[in-house]
């Protein structure tokens, strides 16, 4: 049975493990394919709005495909870079950390790692804005920030959860303990560390629509712009293509994930 | 760029002390009423999905894509059947609250033992009893625990919450950035960024000894 959830990064990572309906081959695949399907329809719901609504000078100099593809590449662009950065940063920074094998270090990593997701990530964000300037580095750099204890953390907790009789056969079987990391405890670990990441990515998905607020574009433009200017439309539109978006990625790393994942387990 | 400056933020916090307990009191009440509806409305959609495997399965996926859909997004499609401030941020609070509570609802109903089960209704309890006089009690600290879940993720969204005219500490961290090049820049969004951070350990620590206090007395450890 799935586990309980009991913390943030767990509340969306346990979503994959979510206990199957059925066990027919029918049932998987439609499971599989639901979210997809459900982004296509929406989207083409609110394309078919939006094509047979009369659109003013305003909502037109938005609404048309070049706008959008733009905002849609800069959006994925800062996402997807900053999940990129995380796992490169944040998994080495855990085998280190793990390898220290110091309580107290342990210990502190997670103190901090709590006070982290405490944080606002619009609060982030925005100081950081204030002490060094707007733009897209900064929003970069405060999506790293943000994303980087929490799969620090899952990278520590996946690798200290590894049976300690599976590591001594390891040892007994004469592998050095370099060898143990990479054809043991890393294999081993990557569901836990797997699901960090796909957090990490879902979340900066999010975080990127706060990034309209420092000038660092993406998608969160067209929300803003169609609440401030009282355009329906361009608000509905930019807030069901991120919506989209954040879906549709957390499928994609669904399904790295099970690809990924090492057969055995 | 502001350079930081602690005389300055003792001074903006010495002149404005009772602005910023007003908003830390909004803050904690859209929070608290957000999770006493999720409660209510999470803890009833476990109860009725928790046996049947398919709709059980529709409630977690759901909530689980609700989740995923970027804060800002919402409250902005929010605002316009909503309005302004409460209404839309409430809403909002409740649909993220819902996936912790109902998924830890449905795990905990599901993994009291089978023997207590039987024995409560060898007792002569009818199901009904069985699920509010026995399951429930036993499920309550990992119900609790979606809750806590549930208010960290909250006074984190109700931050944001603060661009549509949302109540509490949010306001602080757009005047900061509103501001921006203006002396008590920093100082405004740097209140409001700790002061969400402590709230949201505070009502971590509280937690616990809601937790305890809520147990039923023979489950207590």
């Amino acid at each position: 049975m799935a586990a309980i959830i009991t913390t943030e990064t767990e509340a969306i990572a346990v979503r994959s493990v979510i206990p199957a309906a059925g066990k027919g081959r029918a049932t998987r695949l439609i499971r599989r394919f639901t979210a997809p399907i459900v982004v296509v329809v929406i989207c083409l719901v609110v394309f078919t709005w939006i094509s047979i609504t009369p659109l003013d000078s305003i909502e037109q100099r938005t609404l048309n495909p070049a706008y959008i593809i733009a905002r849609v590449r800069e959006h994925l662009v800062l996402s997807v870079t900053a999940a990129a950065l995380v796992s490169v940063l944040a998994i080495p920074a855990g085998i280190i950390v793990y390898r220290s094998s110091s309580r107290v270090f342990h210990a502190i990593i997670f103190g901090l790692a709590n006070i982290g997701q405490a944080t606002p990530a619009v609060g982030v964000v925005i100081l950081l804005a204030i002490v060094w300037q707007t733009g897209f580095t900064t929003a970069l750099v405060a999506l790293v920030a943000y994303s980087f204890l929490p799969v620090l953390r899952n990278t520590l907790t996946g690798l200290e959860q590894v049976d300690a009789s599976v590591r001594e056969s390891a040892r007994g079987m004469g592998m050095t303990p370099n060898q143990v990391l990479r054809r043991i405890e890393l294999p081993l670990a990557s569901p836990v560390i797997l699901a960090g990441l796909r957090t990490s990515l879902v979340f900066a998905v999010g975080v990127a629509t706060i990034a309209t607020f420092i000038n660092a574009g993406g998608l969160g433009d067209m929300i803003i712009n169609g609440l401030k200017l009282q355009r329906f439309p361009v608000l509905l539109v930019g807030a069901v293509l991120v919506a989209c978006i954040a879906v549709l990625i957390d499928w994609v790393a669904s399904l790295v994930e099970d690809a990924v994942k090492p057969r055995g387990l | 760029m502001t350079e930081f400056s602690f005389d300055s933020l003792i001074v903006f916090l010495n002149r404005r002390w009772d602005d910023i307990f007003a908003l830390v009191a909004e803050h904690i009440a859209v929070v608290a009423i957000s999770l006493v509806i999720a409660l209510v409305v999470g803890v009833g959609i476990g109860l009725l999905v928790w046996d049947k495997p398919i709709s059980r399965s529709i409630a977690i996926t759901s909530a689980g894509v609700a989740i995923t859909i970027p804060s800002l997004a919402l409250l902005a499609i929010l605002s316009p059947v909503l309005g302004l401030g409460w209404g839309p941020t409430v809403v909002a609070l409740v649909f993220y609250s819902l996936l912790p509570i109902v998924r830890n609802t449905v795990v905990g109903l599901r993994e009291v033992p089978s023997h207590i089960i039987e024995s409560a209704s060898g007792m002569g309890m009818t199901p009904a009893r069985v699920l509010l006089q026995t399951q429930l009690p036993i499920a309550w600290p990992i119900i609790l625990t979606g809750v806590r879940v549930a208010a960290q993720l909250t006074i984190g969204i109700a931050a944001i919450a603060a661009y549509v005219a949302g109540p509490g500490l949010g306001s602080y961290i757009f005047k900061g950035l509103s501001s921006l090049g203006s002396k008590n820049a920093l100082n405004f969004a740097l209140t409001g960024t700790v002061a969400v951070v402590l709230l949201a350990l505070l009502v971590d620590g509280l937690f616990v000894l809601i937790t305890r206090y809520t147990t039923s007395r023979g489950l207590r450890a």
